[in-house]
């Protein structure tokens, strides 16, 4: 798009607060001029100071030039992310100033697989991914397992004690798919965290990690990538150019990823359709502003994984996350 | 590490003096105040740590980490009330000495066991970084459960003056301690509808209503937090008092160095803490004493003890960080991110990359300890008049700063509920003579047990011989063993002797 080159950002800020006035006068002028009338309130499922909270820190340093106001953010950390989805269904008025950031692939599951109190998508839906951290397999550098192909001929000689943050995960879905559609016999550990996940791997209680990719890169030279769960891998150079899962053992098992995204009431996005259009429309300039990439890469978040999903491809994600989780429900649940 | 480096390293860091001045000045502040924590300050400073200069907030954030755990001894030993977990085993005989007018003597030893311990621990962490991360190679989730139990012990020890009563206070903390969700499959157990609960009974609202609501429960029904005695002792408590407090520590100056050893091989492992650490070296200072009788009751060994080891914690804690690129703690987490955004690559080649940063860790804490020998034990002669402010100031003060602590931890106003709830159970329990440090044991310890009690056994498919697999697990198995016999095998001992002697 020539127009985000050759236009500065305060330039950009006027025609897109000008174009987004003006088309919403068309429809719903009273509203429209008002919308946002104060600040932005944002529930975080997850605790200050984390990668969620890093990246929608970011993202909202540019999207509010164009949305014309400020972002708040409160934080709900707790129970996968239940809490945080409860509070923000529960205890906030819809009214399109409340919005939630959270991650649909995990927190999808965990509404599949827990009791909750609120309804997705009658509750709430998801109208803006900016980034994609896909799933993956790694070992200790000194593990004698080099290849996705030697783990799993390992889990069909042997148990095959592999390490995740929780079961209910993309990545331990990615695991449990994997040991279906090859007959290896993987047993997940789940640890309870990210950090307690990754340390086990590396220092031998286990013998790989189910992680997200994202989180693991820091690792560097201690860690061997043996797979991603997605169609390619978008960090080649810094995961020893581990190939997608389907291409090396020719399965089709799903993408398992995180996309972080935006979410509205959904009773807000029906009531308020030009509020709900001018956070749409905005969240994706915001996206494709030149400024957001150097937020971005200012955060040390990782440009590679930055990717707009629109409303109808969160949808989709958090549908096909559900169904997934839903078949291993029993398994990740303990009934199984 | 050569020679030029070090001292390019104690130039940097003395040179940074009033950065550590204000870190630790910070830090022994908020370790005072129950909820907030070394974890929560460094967050919301994030904006300051993140802008300045790598280098300069690495010293702030380190310096005001190992300040926060010196801190944190204060209201155990002068109100019975721990800034954090790791000085509740400090409340077993630092506020026994408060109560006899010792308050200033305490907190001399505290102040000394933390800075002397965790300066020792520093030094050794400098130069034994890549042994110590091994730890972390040998102590897995078998290991973990042994060590556990180490702390978990402790509620013996308790029981032995009322052992009914002590066993019951365990159990209640262990039952507490076992509610949220389970660790495999996060099915909610005992939450009663709580989603607050479903991550398990946060620590800080405990620990605030166990100690600091239930001894403010307790204060309105005195005048005065000490004895008569100690009053008077108190009024006329002079820099003398000071100087003897420093000759009870210096006496036992092997007993910080081996009881902070424990904090440090402890912090090393990477998920346990100061907690852990602390009521871990108070059972094996007491179990390896002389006069173990005399503890609970205001012994100079049952304060320096858990202060050597939750200093020593401070060092351990960071070497995961540092070395595997695995935050080890909470506050080593918040650590990373400042460090992550600073472009700096944590792992084994940072040492090689970055030594200045790596090494540099250690040699803050170094100075920051030095530093904070000499600032803060002049303060102890003033620090502990606090004790003699009437409890109808004192009382309603601690609840007000003590609730809101319970908020602030998470950010939920259930929280406030729950420690007042844990306020009423602290009271009922004083009341009625059942110990709640007992109680905090099992809230604290239970949860790990059975964590890692639950993921050993998945490690193996079930087998409960894995306990019992490994050589090191083994020879902790002995060890714990050995300490439980030691008190019984030394008392029929000294008894057989006394016996003996008295013949003619």
């Amino acid at each position: 798009m020539n127009r985000r080159t050759s236009l500065n950002r305060r330039t950009f800020l006027g025609m897109s607060a000008g174009a987004a006035a003006m088309g919403l006068a068309g429809t719903r002028p009273g509203f429209a001029q008002q919308f946002p009338s104060h600040t932005m309130n944002v529930v975080i499922p997850t605790g200050e100071g984390g990668g969620v909270d890093r990246a929608a820190r970011a993202f909202t340093s540019v999207w509010q030039k164009h949305l014309g106001a400020n972002f708040e953010f409160g934080y709900f950390p707790g129970a996968s992310g239940q809490v945080g989805y409860e509070v923000y269904v529960g205890k906030r008025e819809p009214d399109a100033h409340n919005l939630l950031f959270g991650n649909i692939g995990p927190e999808m599951i965990v509404y599949a697989t827990q009791d909750t109190s609120y309804t997705y998508p009658d509750d709430y839906i998801y109208f803006a991914g900016i980034d994609v951290d896909d799933s993956a397999i790694w070992v200790a550098a000194n593990s004698e397992l080099q290849t996705i192909e030697d783990l799993v001929e390992a889990g069909k000689q042997r148990t095959i004690n592999i390490s995740t943050s929780r079961l209910p995960h993309p990545s331990s879905l990615g695991v449990l798919a994997l040991g279906e559609a090859t007959g290896a016999d993987f047993r997940l550990i789940p640890y309870g965290g990210g950090s307690a996940a990754r340390t086990a791997a590396i220092t031998g209680e286990v013998e790989a990690c189910a992680t997200f990719l994202g989180s693991s890169l820091g690792l560097d030279d201690q860690i061997r990538f043996l797979t991603v769960f997605q169609n390619r891998n978008r960090l080649p150079n810094l995961t020893n150019d581990a190939p997608p899962v389907n291409e090396a053992l020719g399965t089709q098992i799903p993408a398992l990823s995180g996309t972080r995204a935006w979410a509205i009431h959904r009773a807000a996005a029906e009531e308020y359709p030009d509020r709900f259009e001018k956070l749409k429309e905005t969240s994706r300039a915001a996206f494709e502003d030149p400024a957001y990439r150097q937020e971005v890469e200012q955060s040390k978040l990782i440009w590679e994984f930055a990717e707009y999903s629109d409303e109808e491809a969160c949808a989709a994600e958090a549908r096909a996350t559900m169904e997934l989780a839903e078949r291993y429900k029993d398994v990740l649940s303990g009934n199984g | 590490m050569t020679a030029d480096l070090l001292i390019d390293l104690f130039s940097m860091a003395i040179g940074y003096w009033w950065i550590i001045l204000i870190g630790t000045t910070i830090g022994i502040i908020i370790g005072a105040i129950p909820g907030f924590g070394a974890h929560n300050t460094i967050i919301i400073l994030l904006p300051l740590t993140l802008a300045v200069p790598i280098d300069q907030g690495l010293t702030f954030m380190v310096s005001l980490y190992v300040a926060s755990h010196m801190g944190s001894g204060i209201p155990a030993i002068l109100l019975n009330i721990p800034g954090t977990g790791g000085a509740a085993a400090t409340t077993l005989d630092g506020y026994p000495m408060a109560q006899k007018g010792l308050g200033q003597q305490a907190l001399v030893l505290s102040f000394l066991a933390s800075t002397i311990g965790g300066f020792i621990t520093a030094i050794i962490a400098l130069f034994a970084i890549p042994y110590l991360a091994q730890i972390a190679f040998y102590l897995h989730s078998v290991e973990m459960v042994v060590v556990m139990l180490f702390g978990i012990t402790l509620i013996a020890v308790i029981a032995a003056k009322d052992t009914l009563k002590g066993l019951i206070a365990g159990l209640i903390g262990l039952l507490i301690g076992g509610i949220g969700a389970d660790h495999i499959y996060s099915n909610p157990r005992g939450t009663f509808g709580f989603l607050e609960l479903y991550d398990g009974v946060p620590l800080v609202p405990a620990l605030i209503g166990l100690f600091a609501l239930s001894e403010a429960f307790v204060m309105i029904e005195q005048d005065l937090i000490v004895s008569k005695s100690g009053r008077a002792h108190m009024l006329k408590s002079r820099w003398s008092d000071t100087w003897e407090g420093i000759r009870m520590g210096v006496a036992r100056l092997w007993h910080v160095c081996w009881t902070s050893l424990i904090g440090l091989g402890i912090g090393a492992i990477p998920g346990a803490g100061a907690s852990i650490a602390s009521f871990v070296a108070y059972q094996q200072s007491r179990t390896f004493s002389k006069t173990p009788d005399a503890y609970g009751k205001g012994h100079p060994e049952g304060v320096l003890a858990p202060e050597a080891a939750n200093n020593g914690v401070s060092s351990g804690s960071l070497i995961p960080m540092l070395v595997i690129g695995v935050p080890g703690g909470s506050t080593a987490a918040v650590m990373m991110v400042v460090l992550n955004y600073h472009g700096v690559a944590l792992g084994p080649r940072l040492f090689t990359e970055q030594p200045v940063l790596a090494y540099g860790v250690f040699v803050t804490m170094i100075v920051s300890y030095v530093l904070m020998i000499f600032t803060i034990l002049p303060l102890t002669r003033y620090l502990s008049r606090i004790t003699l402010v009437p409890t109808q100031f004192l009382a309603p003060s601690i609840i007000c700063f003590t609730l809101i602590g319970a908020f602030i931890y998470r950010g939920y106003p259930f929280d406030m509920g729950l420690a007042i709830a844990f306020g009423v159970i602290g009271y009922i329990a004083r009341k009625t003579g059942f110990h709640v440090v007992a109680l905090l044991i099992g809230v604290i310890l239970g949860p790990l047990l059975e964590e890692n009690f639950l993921r050993a056994l998945r490690l193996s498919g079930g087998d409960l011989g894995v306990f019992f697999s490994r050589p090191i697990a083994n020879g902790l198995w002995l060890a714990l063993l050995a300490s439980l016999a030691t008190p019984w095998i030394l008392a029929r001992y000294h008894k057989s002797r006394e016996t003996a002697g008295g013949k003619p």
